[in-house]
Parts: structure tokens; sequence; C-alpha cells
């Protein structure tokens, strides 16, 4: 790492984001009519490429691995790359894609905005993404608790066919394509890819393990791709302004237009659209600044379960994936939280972890039971009848669970605590009891060690 | 031959295979729960976690990467593998817990985790003995635990359908119960409710679980979360003894392990044989468990009057010597192989004439499955003997010039082919198991018949499969070929006995015999003696002299039983 250069510099990688142009939220009134979307170059894309022949399917897939687009659902996998893992048409195998609009993750609030404020920009996104494909069936799956803009969404996807931009003949070509919208089953785990498919198909939200992967056998057994709502939102612009001008906004390996959500204490929390890689910092000015002119004192950058970022860390950091792997966490759904310095990081772990405990899907043995042991730990701890050696207990635990499991989850519920009592230790120590037992007074500081809990031991065979 | 490094040792497999399955079949065991080789793969228990790696390879080239020592350079995965979902390939190199500690607390880690929300009330549950749980807990779990909080609490004792009792306090969520109903009988009757660490399998609102095959799902459960109703508390499985056998409950030769205690059936559950039922039986198959137990007939009788057997032997040998007129025998489709043969011959010695078995097959009755049509277990092996299905008009019409009626294991006047009028005329020797037997009454002697699971012997199943029953339990007079037998092929702890065996205990020995040592007493006495040690050697020469039963001897249907030859239809 010696000679690799910091990113952690200080100084934005979002170029001129002061007067930057909102492209996936443009400020116009009633965009989510189709006569509005339509006056402002809506579908232009769609017609150029399904039409005209701007791209062949294999070059819109090309143009979008150029653009250097990442999913914006959290993991930021190349989008131009996931396509291409889809095989070849099979005439005797239906394919489908996804559009994740589960979106529970707490802290994450983006693709609502989409939905409510430019869902045909997202329509025509499926649309593309489905010609770039192949696929005569996309299912936009959307968050069981969003009621509203299961409406709203299916309003517009019935213009949109009505306007013969889906169904059948697209634009008058032999292009067909069907958007069917599913309203969610009410579980953050339905959002994880593989859990969404078996809840597509009627089954209990359980992910499922991995290979096979969603292009060799995703929904019902057939090659499935599967993308987050923001992700397909971008593909009209790209085919719009090209991969070329998608490539040159934000740093170089995370580009694009993003939307952050910003919550927190903060004066202006809601969602932003900047470029990649803008400075926390600036992010925080955007938002307001810190309510009440408090001190910030930890920010988590990417949706609960991304570690969290003490303010010194957070300081130097840009919203990328490189960024903020260097810093210390990652980047997410670029859901930011910002803390100040009253926030009590005790409840506030305990509170994510009541979150991943409470959604567990219950499958795996270390995610289902060990959520749960998590949450019951750190509200001991919360209450003040917490002991100092549960810090190291709750450290194990997370290394118990974190890699050990069919889905992410359990990975996402380690993190925050993890990394919560890494960065806070502080304040976790200052709730805990110094005895490492009830009742037992200890005299000084390293005899803390010798009240440990039985250890995990291993086989005798 | 592909070949995989399991802790250091190279093994050859066939292409297509998992590790963990692979790695059982190699006598390696790795600790697991949700695998169950009849089942899809969710790797959800995460219990058989081990270290995995395939030798690396240069991308240009293809050529395997080898160290400066000329070994291959192994790229382990990041991440432990779940074995059970993990497909072998040529060159992998595996660690178990055997070898590498790391893997060791994997596993150890994860079952502190199982048993954090378990109740641990094993003293009180009836899986404990045979429990997947404590028996993979004891070898490869923690010593102790680090969860120092109330348990979650779930619903107990809930009564899932009229055979099925779940405790979903003791569930660790394997899946197992609800793959059986989604995928081997699609009844989808159980499903896992809510989420986390307050999930537990339950049925549909307002719906039971009453799938003919329920009960599977106690034996696929890992704990003692589901529970066979009719077992429940009955017995510690250490006081029982287990014997593999085959269940007499209809022609599917359904292979069962018999579990008893004091000489009482009290658990029949089903036993792997993927040529016949898999690892499945139906409820019912299970239910029937204390017919063998309860109203049997106990000593020989002659005239309804108890006499000792020798006494029985000398008027039943007297009757057919004296007969005057013809003598008639009925063969019995749940009688083994071996009695009725014996019956054939003994039908010879005095020139009389089998007349067929009393039939039980009733269309439709089955399901396609494991419930045949055909109720008795062994009419294939009356009809592979040339003993067919009785006429019963042509028994009616014969038994007007009969003076001697002899029946092997069975009962003509419930069966409903003949009537207590129409035996006014003969004399009846009966071989019967139950004092309920509606023939019984016209008995000039009565033999109490072993049942399937006091004998030694043979069925054949519908589809032509010969299998050998086992003595399972006690009789009065145990005879030296029973002794040999009993306790072959039963688990450890009960060959000869443990200390809870009241094996003794002659309250619950039933006071009869089987047919195989009847017929040798009465040949003997008719002055053509049946020189055979035992039933054994009667399926030799059975397997010798008869085609229909070529290659079927005991050491050859061992545990699983042998394919005959096909004979075709019936004459
Ligand atoms: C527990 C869990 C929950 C998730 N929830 C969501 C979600 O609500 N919305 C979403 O887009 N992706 C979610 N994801 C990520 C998806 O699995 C998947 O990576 C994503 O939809 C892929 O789209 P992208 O490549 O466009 O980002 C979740 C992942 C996990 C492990
Ligand atoms: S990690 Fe947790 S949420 Fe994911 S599949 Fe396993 S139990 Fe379910
Ligand atoms: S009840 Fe038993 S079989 Fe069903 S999920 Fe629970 S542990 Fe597994
Ligand atoms: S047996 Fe492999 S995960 Fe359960």
């Amino acid at each position: 790492m010696a000679d690799t250069p910091t990113l952690l510099t200080g100084e934005t990688k979002a170029g001129d984001w002061r007067n930057y142009e909102r492209v996936i939220l443009p400020p116009i009134k009633d965009l989510h009519k189709i006569e509005v979307y339509e006056d402002h170059g809506g579908y232009d894309a769609l017609r150029a490429v399904v039409k005209d022949g701007k791209f062949d399917p294999k070059g819109l897939t090309d143009e979008v691995k150029a653009s250097g687009l990442r999913g914006r659902g959290g993991a930021g996998f190349s989008t131009g790359l996931k396509w291409s893992f889809m095989p070849p048409v099979d005439p005797e195998k239906p394919r489908y894609l996804c559009c994740n609009g589960d979106e529970s993750e707490p802290g994450t609030f983006k693709d609502r905005q989409i939905f409510e404020y430019n869902p045909h920009l997202m329509i025509e996104g499926i649309v593309l993404a489905c010609y770039a494909m192949t696929i005569k069936t996309c299912y936009l799956y959307i968050r069981g608790e969003y009621i509203d803009y299961v409406h709203h969404v299916q309003k517009a996807v019935d213009e949109a066919y009505a306007k013969g931009y889906v169904g059948k003949n697209v634009l008058g070509t032999d292009f067909s394509t069907d958007i069917v919208v599913h309203w969610g089953a009410g579980a953050y785990i339905c959002g994880e890819e593989t859990s969404l498919m078996n809840s597509l198909e009627g089954k209990r939200a359980y992910p499922r393990i991995k290979p096979p992967f969603p292009a060799q056998a995703g929904c019902w057994g057939m090659p499935t791709t599967i993308n987050n709502v923001e992700t397909l939102a971008d593909v009209p612009l790209i085919v719009n302004r090209g991969a070329e001008w998608f490539a040159s906004i934000g740093p170089e390996k995370h580009t694009g237009p993003v939307l952050y959500g910003i919550s927190g204490h903060v004066n202006r929390p809601g969602v932003y659209e900047y470029p990649t890689g803008m400075l926390i910092t600036d992010l925080l000015e955007i938002a307001g600044g810190a309510r009440g002119g408090k001190r910030i004192k930890a920010v988590v950058p990417g949706g609960s379960s991304t570690p969290p970022l003490t303010w010194d860390m957070a300081e130097p950091a840009t919203m990328d994936a490189e960024t903020l792997r260097e810093a210390g966490s990652s980047m997410g759904t670029a859901g930011l939280c910002f803390l100040d310095e009253d926030t009590d990081m005790v409840s506030f772990t305990r509170r994510i972890a009541h979150f991943y405990h409470h959604e567990s899907c219950g499958q795996c043995t270390p995610c289902r039971d060990g959520t749960g042991w998590l949450e019951k730990l750190l509200t001991r701890i919360d209450e003040g009848e917490g002991y100092t050696r549960d810090l190291g207990l709750l450290l194990e635990l997370c290394d118990q669970m974190e890699g050990r499991t069919v889905c992410a989850l359990a990975d996402a519920a380690a993190w925050p605590v993890r990394w919560g009592i890494r960065r806070f230790r502080d304040e976790f120590e200052a709730k805990c009891k110094a005895a490492a037992f009830a009742g037992a007074s200890l005299g000084d500081g390293s005899a803390l060690e010798t009240g440990e809990l039985t250890p995990t031991g291993t086989p005798t065979t | 031959m592909p070949q995989v490094f399991i802790d250091g040792q190279p093994y050859e497999f066939e292409e297509g295979g998992k590790l963990l399955q692979f790695c059982l079949d190699q006598g390696i065991e790795i600790p697991h729960f949700c695998y169950h080789p009849a089942l899809s793969v969710p790797a959800n228990c995460r219990q058989c976690q081990v270290k995995a790696g395939l030798p690396a390879r240069d991308r240009a080239t293809g050529e395997l990467v080898t160290d400066e020592n000329g070994l291959p350079v192994i790229n382990y995965f990041p991440k432990p593998q779940t074995s059970c979902s993990l497909d072998l390939v040529d060159g992998m190199v595996v660690h178990t817990q055997y070898d590498s500690e790391e893997v060791a607390a994997i596993q150890a880690d994860n079952l502190e985790m199982m048993l954090i929300n378990h109740p641990l009330d094993c003293p009180i549950c009836d899986q404990a003995g045979q429990c997947p749980l404590q028996n993979q807990a004891y070898k490869y779990g923690p010593e102790g635990s680090r969860f120092e909080f109330e348990k979650v609490h779930k619903p107990k004792r809930v009564q899932l359908g009229p055979n099925v009792v779940l405790d979903a306090e003791r569930c660790i969520n394997c899946t197992r119960c609800t793959r059986f109903t989604a995928e081997v009988t699609e009844s989808h009757q159980l499903s896992i409710v809510n989420r986390g660490d307050k999930n537990y399998p339950m049925t549909a609102p307002g719906q039971i679980l009453d799938d003919p095959y329920s009960m599977n799902v106690c034996d696929l459960c890992p704990v003692g979360a589901l529970t066979e109703d009719y077992f429940r508390f009955k017995a510690r499985v250490w006081e029982m003894s287990k014997t593999p056998s085959v269940s007499d409950f209809g022609a599917k030769g359904i292979n069962v392990d018999y579990w008893v205690r004091d000489n009482q059936i009290l658990r029949i559950t089903p036993r792997a044989n993927l040529d016949v039922n898999e690892y499945w039986m139906p409820d019912a198959a299970r239910l029937v468990y204390e017919r063998y137990n309860e109203n049997r007939l106990q000593g020989a009788r002659v005239n309804g009057a108890a006499v000792a057997w020798e006494t029985a032997y000398d008027e039943a040998a007297r009757v057919l010597k004296d007969a005057d007129g013809s003598v008639l025998f009925l063969g019995s489709a749940w009688a083994t192989v071996e009695d009725n043969y014996l019956l054939t011959k003994l039908a010879d010695t005095v020139g009389g004439e089998v007349l067929g078995y009393i039939p039980y097959h009733e269309e439709g009755r089955g399901d396609g499955w494991l419930i045949s049509d055909d109720r008795a277990p062994n009419a294939q092996g009356c009809e592979r003997l040339g003993i067919r299905a009785l006429d019963a008009s042509l028994l009616q019409s014969k038994l007007a010039g009969a003076s001697v009626l002899y029946v092997l294991d069975d009962d003509p006047v419930a069966a409903g082919v003949l009537s207590g009028a129409d035996l006014e005329g003969v004399t009846v020797i009966l071989h019967a198991s139950h004092a309920t037997n509606e023939t019984l009454p016209h008995a000039a002697v009565a033999f109490p018949a072993a049942m399937c699971v006091e004998t030694i012997g043979t069925y054949v199943n519908e589809a032509g499969r010969a299998q050998r029953l086992r003595p399972a339990k006690m009789i009065r007079s145990m005879n030296r070929s029973l002794m040999m037998a009993m306790g072959t092929g039963q688990s450890r702890i009960d060959r000869g006995g443990t200390p809870f065996d009241r094996w003794h205990d002659v309250t619950n020995k039933v006071d009869c015999l089987p047919g195989w040592t009847v017929i040798p007493e009465l040949a003997d006495r008719l002055g053509r003696p049946m020189h055979y040690k035992g039933p054994e050697r009667v399926m030799d020469e059975l397997a010798e002299t008869n085609p229909a039963f070529t290659g079927a001897t005991y050491p050859a249907m061992d545990l699983l039983g042998v394919a005959l030859e096909d004979i075709g239809e019936p004459a």
C-alpha cells in the first residue's frame, strides 16, 4: 500500500459540482407525466436504439460497460459486465430482468424519488436493458410498504404501454417487452437479489445459494439479470449523452450521477443528485450543515450496513467505492447518515442491530441466532448492564457471522457492530461495568481479561 | 479419473457429485443438518463448512501453477464453503475439521449459535439419544456457551395434525420438513413462518398436517421439534432395540426398523432402501404397531381348550393321518415364503391340495406410491411357489367332499371367503396370530402364529423383490434359529440387551411359534421328517431348486433384498 498514493486527499473528485445540472431528477414540473417527459426528450434514447439502430444489443451492453456505470443497489458491480454474463439467447428459455425497487436499507430513500418524480426514466432504462439482453419480461419489484408508488408507477407503465414504448412491438419494431409491476412482500430481505426472485415466484423470500448465479438460473430457473432502479434509470442518460459523458462525471473508477440520500442530524435532510466522488464535507454543507450548530461525530456513508466513520476519517473522504474502501467503509447505497456529537453510539449501534435482528430471514444459523445475540448484548450495554468483556464477545460474534452465510445480511449486521466498537470503543466502554462478572471486583484493568467466558472450544475428535 | 484431496489424501470421484455426500460415502464424517440426499440443497444450516481451494492455473496457457518445490499452488476460496453444496472439481483441495483447526473452530462456532436458542431440554426430549444435534454438538461443538440471556420462546406442544406434534423451540430451522412436503409429497402443508430467530414450521391458518406421509418429517427432523404423536414420551431410544426388517403393511415391502422394549413393538420407522421405499413410509404403516402387541393368541388349543404344544401337534397329526376325505390347504399371503413352501411339502406328504391363498388385493386402495392395492405382504411369494389367488367358489365346492381344512396364518371367515356354517362338516387346523381371529372358534386345532416381527423368513414384494424378516421381539419359546437371528443387525447397544431391556420379561413374550417350527413337527409325526436346520436352509433349497427364487439366499438378501427374475403373469 505504501507506494499507492492515498485517495483520502480531502479534495473533491466530483469536479465542478457546484454547477452540476441534475439529470436523474431534473427540476422539471410534472415530469412523471409522459407528455412532459416526452417534451423533454423522453424516450428519445429508446427510439434511437430500438428503432433507429443506434446500438445493437451487444453494442448497447458495451456502451454501458464503457460508461463505467456501477450498480446503485449496494454492491457497486459493473452493470455492463453483469449484462454480458447473460448466456446466449436460447429460444426454449425465457429470460428475465428484475428491477429491484425493494429499497429497505435504513438510510436509503432514493429509488422512491425516481418512482415519484421521474418514473419514465426508469421505464425507458428498463426497456433499453431488455433490448440489450434480449429480454421479453421485466419484473419491477417495488417495496411492499410503497403502496402509493406501486399505483403511481403502474400508472406510468400503463401510459408507456399506451404510447407503444412498452409491450408488443415497441415503437412499431419487432422488439417486444413487458413490464410487470410486482408489489413486494414487505421484508428487507426481499431486496436481496435471489430472495427477490423467490418472493416473485410466490415462495418464501429466502435467499438462494450461489452458484448458480441469476444469469445462469434466476427467476423460475431461467437466465435473469437484476438491477437497482437507479442503475436502470442511468441507462437512457448514457444512450443520450454517450458513455464518454457519463464516464467523465466523478472519479474514473466510479462514475456518473448519484442520488445521495442524506439523513441524520443535518438541517436539510433529503435526496441530492450530484456526481460520484463528492466530499462528505461538501455533502454536509449541501444538507445545510449540522443541526443546531453541533459538531458531527460520525458518518455512516452508504446505508446502515456500511461501517460508520469517525468525523476524522470522513473528512478527507469522497463518495466513491475506492476512496471509501480506503477510508474504511463502503459506498453502499450512498445513503449518508450524519451523527452529531450528542449521539450515543451505543444506542445507535443497538438500533441498527435491532433492525438486522428483526429482518434476518432466519435461514442461516449464524445470522438467525447471531443477530439476536448481538442485539441482546448491545441492549444490555446500552442499559448500563453490560460488562467490558461483552465488547470482546461482540467482536468475536461478528467473526462468527461474517462470510459464513448464504447472503450478505449477516455481514451487514456484523459490520456496524464491529466498526462501531472498534471506532467508538471509549463510548462503549464508558457504558460498561468494569467487572468481568456481576459482583466480581477487579483491582486493576489488566484483571479484566481474566473474567473471560468459556471460550469456544475446539472439538476433541 | 478426477481426484480430490481431502485432508491430504487423494480420492478419485465420479463427476457430478457434491463434496459432503462424497465425504460421507468415503466414511469421512462432516457435521451437517439441513442436507438430506433426497431433498434439495439449501445450505442453510451452515454446519458443513470446510476450507476448499482449487489449483491455480496460468491464465494464458491453462497450465497448473507450481511453487518452488514443484507443488501445485492452491487458490483457496476466500470464505469457508458449505460442503453440501460444493461441486467436486478435479484437483480440489479440501481441509475438514480433522486437519484444520480453523474449520473445526468454524463448525464449533456454528454449533454455539445453533444452541443459544435451543432449549437444551434433552432430558425430556424424545429425540435424545438419536439426535443429530446432540451427537454433533458433543463431537464438534464448543465446550460451553457464552450466551447469558433468556432464549427465544416459541409455541410448544402444537398438534400440527393427527400424527405430528411440534415443539417450535427445539427447531433449528433446517427446513427439511418443509422441503419434504414441498418436494416429496408435494402437499405443501408445512411452511416456515415468521423471520429470524422467531421462525418455525407451521401449517397455513386453518389447515392441518394430514398428509398421509406426515410422520416422515419426524424422522427427517434433526432435533426433537417434530415428534410422532403416538410415540411421544413412550420410551427413551436407548431403552429400545431397533431391528432392521420389513413391514407387513401391504405388498410394497417397505423396509423398516422395529423399535422394541420389553418385547413390545413401540415404534416403527422407515429404513432406507433406494430400490423400495427410499427413505419414507406412510403413516398408516407405522400405526399398525399395536397389532403386534395386543390381542395375540397365546398357547396351542385343541377344540378351544388350552393344551401343551406337543398335544396339539399329536392331535393335528392324527387328524391329518385319519382324514377320510380330501385334505385342503390354504397358503397365506401373510405368511413367509418359507412357511408357505413347507406347507406345500406337508400337503404332498398327506396327498392334500393347496387350493391357493386368500387375496387381499383391492383395486384403488393404493396411492400409486407406498400404499399398495394389496394389503398383504407376500402374495407374490405365494405366486412364485405356485400358490394362486384363491377362488372362493372353488373352495366352497371342494369343501363339500373334504374332511380337513388346514389354514396357514389367515382368517377365511373374516376375509369373507367362508362362513361359519361352511366349516361345520370339516375339521379345521389353523395357524392364527390373534385371539380375535373369526375362524378360530371353528378350529379343532389352533397354533398361535408368530408374526413378521417375531419370525425369520422372506417376503417377496409386488415388484418381485425378496426381502428378509428378522425377529425384533422374543416369543415364549425361543429356539436356536431365533436366538441366533435375534440382534443381528441391531444397533450396537442392544446386542445382547442392555440393563434396561427386560428381554426376559415373560409377560410380553407371546406364546406362539413360527410355521417353520410347527409344520416340521407335524411332518415328523406323519413319518416324513423335514430335515432343515432352520428357515435359512429352507430358503437355500428354494434358491437352488426353484428358478423363481434364484439368488434369494439370506446372505444375498441381507438388509436390502434381492430383485428376483421376472416370472411373468401367473398362468
Ligand atoms: C440483505 C440485502 C438487501 C438488499 N436490498 C436491496 C434493495 O432493497 N434494493 C436494491 O436495489 N438492492 C438490494 N440489495 C442488493 C441486491 O442484492 C443486488 O445486488 C442489486 O439489486 C443489484 O443491482 P445493481 O447491480 O444495480 O446494484 C440487497 C442486498 C442484500 C444482501
Ligand atoms: S444471511 Fe441471514 S438473511 Fe441472508 S440468507 Fe442467511 S439467514 Fe437469511
Ligand atoms: S421442525 Fe425439524 S425438520 Fe423442520 S425445520 Fe425445524 S429442525 Fe428442521
Ligand atoms: S448441511 Fe451444508 S449447510 Fe446444512
